[in-house]
């Protein structure tokens, strides 16, 4: 067989951490980037306004 | 107007791309390795596949939800050898198209039930159990034993499941529904067919105890008297691994 | 609903109801001699029904041409319905084998459709799928359109979504009375259906898709995100775990492509997901929405709702081999499973901590008002059962509660805890808002419900604690001489006083939710308020940023 079970494991036990690692700071940059906040606080704030009907 | 929603639209599917490469990288990376497990998995070159009278019996334990209650994996646990027999080796499950290993025991684990008890006693007991265990809170299957069993389409199982890889050979396959009979009228020319085809060790006997075609009784009882007997592995010493 | 579609939409209807027919009828001939055959006949009633109730509705005047300047409510309102009515079916059916684990003889009929093992998947099917699957369905089209502005992009397309997955549900659960059952826990039903929902779900996705790429709102409000997800994951873990080879065209029966330990390992990749991502991330998305409107609070940290999301997203997928301890799976793949489990606790608390976060300040609310209350200790709920959830995954302390009660009581705390407190808030907020009325008919039976559920909840959760530790204890406890003190039988019968209160606290849930039914009946045929319809008629809204954009 081509693909190595050992292969496929040492891949997912080096990878699978750097993956995970990257992935959580990716997140935290993008969720506490200063630029973000007016965007969040504004969706946060806009599901509490009247809505009765579609925007036009 | 079109730019504006073109924005939008691919914004929309950056979130779903993102979340399609997030959560399937962990499944991937997770499950890759097991397709490639055979690799790994000890071998039992004595392992034999299901007589078709049994996998019919295990098509009645998975319709009626037998593997709600009760699993058919003994784990690595002493009380849990002590209890059921050695633990169970992935390679017993190789052929089993699902798997039952289950989640709960609302009942005892199955796994090592074959030859346990007789067959009087397990026809008895699944008709009714209470008449056997007048403590037990296990559903009475009357209807199995008056129900005259399918074996008409059993070629066609085995067809099937040799298309997925079980080593069914031409021989079981064309003699399937006449090897359904036989193995549960001993005795007989058919009988003597299932033992050549499916080893010596195969269980050839009248299982419901009643004459006349097989019953779902017949098949299920079959089906469980075989549990864990299919390979000798697990009576050797444990190889390397678990715990 | 007929109302809602032009007359092209209803003849499109039409044919499709008819095509679909003809295929129920097909099935019903080719699969005569097998289970399938049913199943066919099933479809054909199904149609033929659907097709009587678009062809009375036929010559309806066609809605208004600006139908698009209101929110499309209408699957909505039906998919809150469909809602309790299974939530009736699955916990009646619920309680019902409860008390068939005190009692096995209760069964009056002994007929094989009547026992336990095919009752079960009925109920866990009726529960999750039906209650919890319609309960999603419906909000997801209700805050979508809300979050975003705009009116669900599609008229035909909401029907079928709505109504093909309640067909799937029928499929399941009639299945299994006739014997028709892969084995596969939570995914019993066979290639048919699943190959069925597989389409209502490529179209529910595209439909919730689309009506993204509609809105108004420059953000996508976070809820959509969870919802989003669980459309998505949903469909990838269904037809992965799905795939098998059915025996011909016109036989129920198929095999999973999978065996042994790489079946286990997928299916419980596919059991745990969707645990996670069917009853987690959909009744966040639910509760994101639901909780901060109720409390008239925006959510405590947006941030931490992004953070907690694409930590549920990555940590789940990991998790699922913590069912398989000590098994004959590979020893890495459960530790791996074991440590993100426990990795899982940190995005779970995150959401249970901003939820209760948002209602801080807001405590006179959750006194008062029985609906925010039952969101409030969906909440406590989710916290406790997520912590609970890692705790159990730990190799050691699977070791004593795995196979035993304990499991279902986990199981329970999450799905009457979490699952269905989080959405019985959310059905008694939207009622009142989507027909249009003050309150609810009556806010002293909502009060009667919540403690019902509540009370119901606490035995039932308690009761599966004690038999599982008291269960896993006796299975593993030795006697002076070194050998096992008790045998299986012993354990079943200390068991019988939990099963006898685990099936009044089911029974008590049961109450709840026809108290709910009730509830929600009379606030529906209660007379209109003057003066509350003027909210219906569309306005022109001036907005210069979405002029610029159009």
């Amino acid at each position: 067989m081509a693909i190595e079970h050992d292969t496929l494991v040492h891949l997912s036990k080096t990878f699978g951490l750097f993956y995970l690692i990257a992935l959580s700071v990716g997140v935290l940059i993008y969720a506490y980037w200063p630029r973000n906040k007016a965007r969040f606080d504004a969706a946060a704030r806009a599901i509490l306004n009247e809505e009765d009907r579609p925007c036009p | 107007m079109f730019k504006f929603h073109y924005k939008l639209e691919t914004k929309a599917i950056a979130l779903v791309l993102a979340i399609i490469g997030v959560s399937s990288i962990g499944g991937l990376v997770e499950i890759a390795p097991l397709f490639t497990i055979d690799q790994t998995v000890e071998e039992a070159p004595d392992m034999r596949v299901l007589t078709p009278l049994e996998l019919a019996g295990r098509n009645v334990y998975i319709r009626e939800g037998c593997n709600a209650c009760h699993s058919q994996m003994i784990r690595t646990l002493r009380d849990e050898v002590e209890r059921y027999g050695a633990y169970s080796r992935a390679v017993e499950s190789q052929y089993d198209h699902p798997m039952l290993w289950g989640s709960k025991r609302t009942g005892p684990d199955l796994a090592r039930v074959g030859n346990k008890y007789s067959d009087a006693w397990h026809a008895a007991h699944l008709i009714n159990p209470r008449t056997l265990v007048p403590q037990s809170v296990m559903p009475a299957y009357p209807w199995l034993a008056r129900t005259r069993l399918r074996t008409d389409d059993l070629p066609l199982h085995l067809t099937r499941l040799r298309t997925l890889g079980v080593p069914y050979t031409d021989a079981m396959i064309a003699n399937a529904a006449a090897d359904a009979a036989g193995q549960a009228t001993p005795n007989t020319d058919r009988a003597w067919g299932v033992a050549e085809r499916y080893g010596e060790a195969t269980n050839v006997r009248d299982f419901d105890g009643a004459t006349g075609a097989p019953t779902e009784l017949d098949a299920l009882v079959a089906y469980l008297q075989m549990l864990g007997r299919q390979t000798s592995i697990a009576e050797e010493p444990a190889a390397e691994g678990g715990e | 609903m007929v109302s809602e579609l032009t007359t092209g939409q209803r003849q499109m209807a039409l044919t499709f109801l008819a095509m679909l027919a003809l295929l129920g009828l097909f099935v019903a001939a080719f699969g005569r001699a097998d289970p399938i055959g049913g199943h066919g006949w099933l479809v054909l009633v199904f149609s033929l029904l659907s097709l009587f109730a678009v062809l009375t509705n036929y010559y309806d005047p066609e809605p208004a041409a600006d139908r698009s300047a209101a929110y499309y409510d209408a699957p909505v309102k039906a998919g809150i319905i469909i809602a309790m009515i299974w939530a009736v079916i699955g916990m009646f059916v619920g309680a019902w084998v409860a008390w068939l684990l005190v009692n096995p003889d209760l069964t009056f009929v002994e007929e094989a459709w009547a026992s336990f093992g095919r009752l079960r998947p009925v109920h866990t099917t009726a529960v999750i799928f039906g209650f919890g699957g319609n309960a999603l369905i419906a909000t997801s089209f209700y805050v979508v359109q809300r979050t975003s502005r705009t009116r669900l992009a599609g008229h035909l397309s909401p029907l079928f979504v709505l109504w093909g997955y309640n067909l799937f549900c029928l499929l399941a659960v009639t299945g299994y009375l006739w014997g028709i059952n892969q084995s596969k826990e939570y995914a019993e039903p066979e290639w048919y259906a699943d190959l069925w929902l597989v389409i209502v779900w490529v179209a529910y996705f595209v439909l919730y898709l689309r009506t993204l790429a509609r809105r108004k709102e420059p953000h996508i409000y976070v809820a959509n995100w969870y919802y989003l997800a669980f459309i998505l994951v949903v469909a990838v873990l269904h037809i992965v775990n799905g795939l098998a080879l059915p025996l011909s065209w016109a036989q129920a029966k198929s095999y999973s492509l999978f065996a042994g330990v790489q079946d286990a390992m997928t299916q419980w990749w596919y059991g745990h997901n969707a645990v996670a991502f069917f009853l987690t991330a959909g009744f966040l998305g639910m509760m994101y929405y639901y909780l901060p409107k109720r409390a008239e609070r925006p959510i405590f940290s947006y941030r931490l709702s992004i953070i907690s999301f694409w930590g549920i997203t990555f940590f789940y997928m990991w998790a699922g081999s913590h069912h398989l301890h000590y098994t004959a799976l590979p020893h890495w793949v459960q530790t791996l499973g074991m440590t993100f489990s426990v990795m899982l606790l940190i995005p779970s608390w995150a959401s249970a901590g901003n939820a209760l976060l948002t209602l801080n300040g807001a405590w006179h609310k959750v006194r008062d008002d029985a609906t925010l209350r039952f969101m409030f200790i969906a909440a406590v709920f989710y916290g406790l059962s997520t912590f609970e959830g890692s705790f159990m995954a730990i190799r050691s302390v699977n070791a004593l509660s795995h196979y035993t009660d304990w499991t279902v009581g986990h199981v329970h705390a999450g799905a009457l805890g979490w699952v269905a407190m989080i959405t019985f808030g959310a059905i008694y907020a939207s009622v009142p808002w989507l027909w249009k009325r003050k309150t609810m008919w009556s806010p002293a039976l909502v009060e009667v419900h919540f403690w019902l559920a509540l009370a119901g909840t606490l035995i039932y959760v308690f009761a599966m604690w004690n038999s599982g530790i008291i269960q896993g204890l006796m299975w593993r406890t030795y006697n002076e001489s070194g050998t096992l003190a008790y045998s299986f039988l012993e354990s079943v019968e200390a068991m019988h006083p939990y099963y006898i209160a685990r099936a009044v606290g089911g029974s008590f849930f049961l109450l709840g939710a026809l108290v709910a039914c009730y509830n929600i009946w009379m606030t529906i045929r209660a007379p209109q308020p003057a003066g509350a319809l003027q909210d219906d008629h569309p306005q022109e809204r001036t907005d210069p940023v979405l002029e610029a954009g159009r």
